[in-house]
């Protein structure tokens, strides 16, 4: 198959006078899954409706599989499905929520046998859940039970706005579990906005970010926002709450935020001595998780208030011995941090 | 005060020896307010969804007259109805006038605005998510529409329940279009109408608890469906 997923030239799309959505190109290939990043109202959500084929694009063209597809392409808005972030479940049963997608395509053959599957995957029992009504869920089971009613369409791609944000915990590991389970098994292509850096770099192979309208390469990053103070003769800082300081080479303005690559920072047990870089902080390891498609390790370390995305290669997190509650140093240079 | 006591004892008796006169209103009531409401929903349901599915130019405008006509005083239905099917009214051939159907389908002009408008605004009222959710789960446009209508079922209920327990306590029409004839168009209302009129309670009081008790299960009915509808 020569062409893309998704090919998008010139995507355009407005809301009223303040807001404009404009993305010139953009490729998605079969299989592929896209993250994207970015702050609230830049909109992450607005692409993502144009992605699954709800919205119109005011100009441009979406071509799935080759195919110029939009809101009226049954067939294409048929291989892409999206969640929202709060779902809504039809006034029905769990079972008849779940096999909606299937009665729609005339799939209801076996459609029994297909909803008790897509309900284990997000792991309610279908014997306790099958049955019951719409309004007998909590949050996290019902955001659950509209995943199971997409999942079991077996989708091309699987768009998602923020899936696991209100959500309780248990519910949001279940909910990427299942997600995860999808691009394994059908070899769906999932297009994720989340705020969970650590949770898109496991399940994505491309991360963008999004900032007022438009896509910008993703600067795997660190931002560390402003106030900053002036030091010295050449240098910003930044005081945490714990009083240590986060030195940078000068900026723009005392308002300005820095982007601190994952990969420009290291991690020691013990202070470095010797060490010409001007920032040894000290941290506590949160989370870590595996980057998808390369040797490396993302650690999530604490920094008083601040969270830092650390790249580690495998081999010395396992020298290391890295594990979340580890008290680390991290060390970068002033000149590590870009100013955006 | 002996006189409302009396009315009263009475009333149960009629009740509960089924008086042939009082459950002869009962029962003309309950046959014109169930076809006038059947009507009203084969026709008010579907014009309300469109209504409330669809934007076109003129909607507002639209829907300004539809809920002006729901505050309509029963006798001006009453007297325009009178007025097309009189003998010398145009429809004055159809002889309605004084007959159930006639009653049902003057109650059809008072009843059709409160279901297309509920309707309506049951449409309207449906949650913002719905749309895309079905979209993204792969629904047609006709399939969009049926779900949307069947998502606001037990809203349209409510539209329905409302405009029965305005047919059926409505007094005027029945009283201008039926004629209040004994054993045939004479209802529940205005039968108690002209008892009062004579001075003669226990009918109306038994009338009355029959009214009420039908209200307050339609009102039971509402209730129950406003819990399901949030």
């Amino acid at each position: 198959m020569s062409e893309p997923l998704y090919r998008v030239e010139g995507l355009r799309y407005s809301y009223g006078k303040h807001f404009d959505l404009d993305v010139p190109e953009l490729v998605i290939d079969h299989g592929e899954s896209l993250g994207i990043v970015g702050p609230n109202g830049s909109g992450k959500s607005t692409l993502l409706n144009l992605l699954a084929f709800i919205d119109a694009p005011d100009a441009g063209t979406i071509y799935f599989e080759g195919v110029p597809s939009g809101p009226e392409s049954l067939e294409a808005r048929r291989s892409v499905t999206m969640l929202l972030q709060v779902s809504y479940l039809l006034k029905r049963t769990v079972f008849e929520n779940v096999a909606y997608g299937l009665r729609l395509r005339g799939e209801m053959r076996d459609a029994s046998e297909r909803v008790r599957e897509a309900l284990s995957w997000v792991g309610l029992s279908p014997d306790k859940f099958a049955r019951r009504m719409w309004h007998e869920l909590s949050g996290g089971e019902a955001q659950r039970v509209a995943l199971a009613s997409r999942l079991v369409l077996r989708p091309k791609v699987l768009v998602l706005d923020e899936p696991t944000a209100s959500v309780d915990r248990q519910s949001s590991y279940l909910i990427k579990d299942a997600i995860d389970r999808c691009r394994r098994m059908f070899n769906t292509s999932l297009i994720i906005v989340s705020h969970d850096y650590l949770w898109l770099n496991t399940v994505t192979d491309k991360l963008v970010r999004m900032e007022e309208g438009r896509l910008v390469e993703y600067v795997a990053g660190n931002v560390i926002h402003g106030p900053w103070e002036e030091t010295g003769e050449r240098l910003f800082a930044k005081r945490l709450s714990d009083g240590q300081v986060i030195v940078s080479a000068r900026g723009t303005s005392l308002q300005s935020s820095a982007i601190l690559n994952p990969s420009t920072i290291t991690v020691a047990l013990e202070p470095p001595k010797n060490e010409s870089a001007l920032n040894i902080l000290k941290g506590r390891i949160l989370n870590m998780s595996d980057e998808v498609s390369t040797e490396n390790v993302l650690v999530e370390v604490v920094v008083a208030q601040i969270h830092l995305n650390v790249r580690v290669t495998k081999s010395s997190a396992i020298r290391l011995q890295l594990v979340p509650g580890k008290e680390v140093w991290v060390v970068f240079k002033a000149t590590s941090l870009q100013w955006i | 005060m002996d006189y409302i006591w009396q009315g009263l004892q009475q009333a149960a008796v009629l009740i509960f020896t089924l008086d042939p006169e009082t459950y002869s209103a009962v029962i003309t009531t309950l046959k014109v307010t169930f076809t006038s409401i059947t009507l009203s929903v084969i026709i008010g349901v579907p014009l309300g969804f469109l209504l409330g599915y669809f934007n076109f130019p003129g909607k507002k405008q639209l829907r300004m007259v539809v809920d002006t006509l729901l505050a309509i005083p029963t006798v001006v239905v009453g007297l325009l109805v009178y007025a097309f099917i009189s003998r010398r009214g145009p429809l004055g051939w159809t002889n309605l006038l004084y007959t159930v159907p006639g009653i049902a389908i003057a109650q059809v002009f008072l009843i059709l605005p409160i279901v297309i408008s509920l309707t309506a605004t049951a449409i309207e009222g449906l949650d913002r998510r719905l749309r895309p959710t079905l979209r993204s789960l792969g629904a047609g446009r006709v399939q969009l529409a049926l779900t949307s209508l069947h998502e606001a079922r037990f809203a349209v209920l409510i539209a329905v329940i409302t405009a029965y327990g305005r047919a059926i306590s409505e007094v005027g029409i029945a009283m201008m279009i039926g004629g209040n004839i004994k054993w045939y168009t004479r209802t529940m209302t205005t039968a108690i109408t002209l008892e009062t009129g004579k001075g003669q309670f226990s009918m109306g009081i038994a009338l009355g608890v029959i009214l009420l008790l039908i209200v307050f299960l339609l009102n039971s009915a509402l209730v129950l469906l406003r819990r399901r509808t949030t």
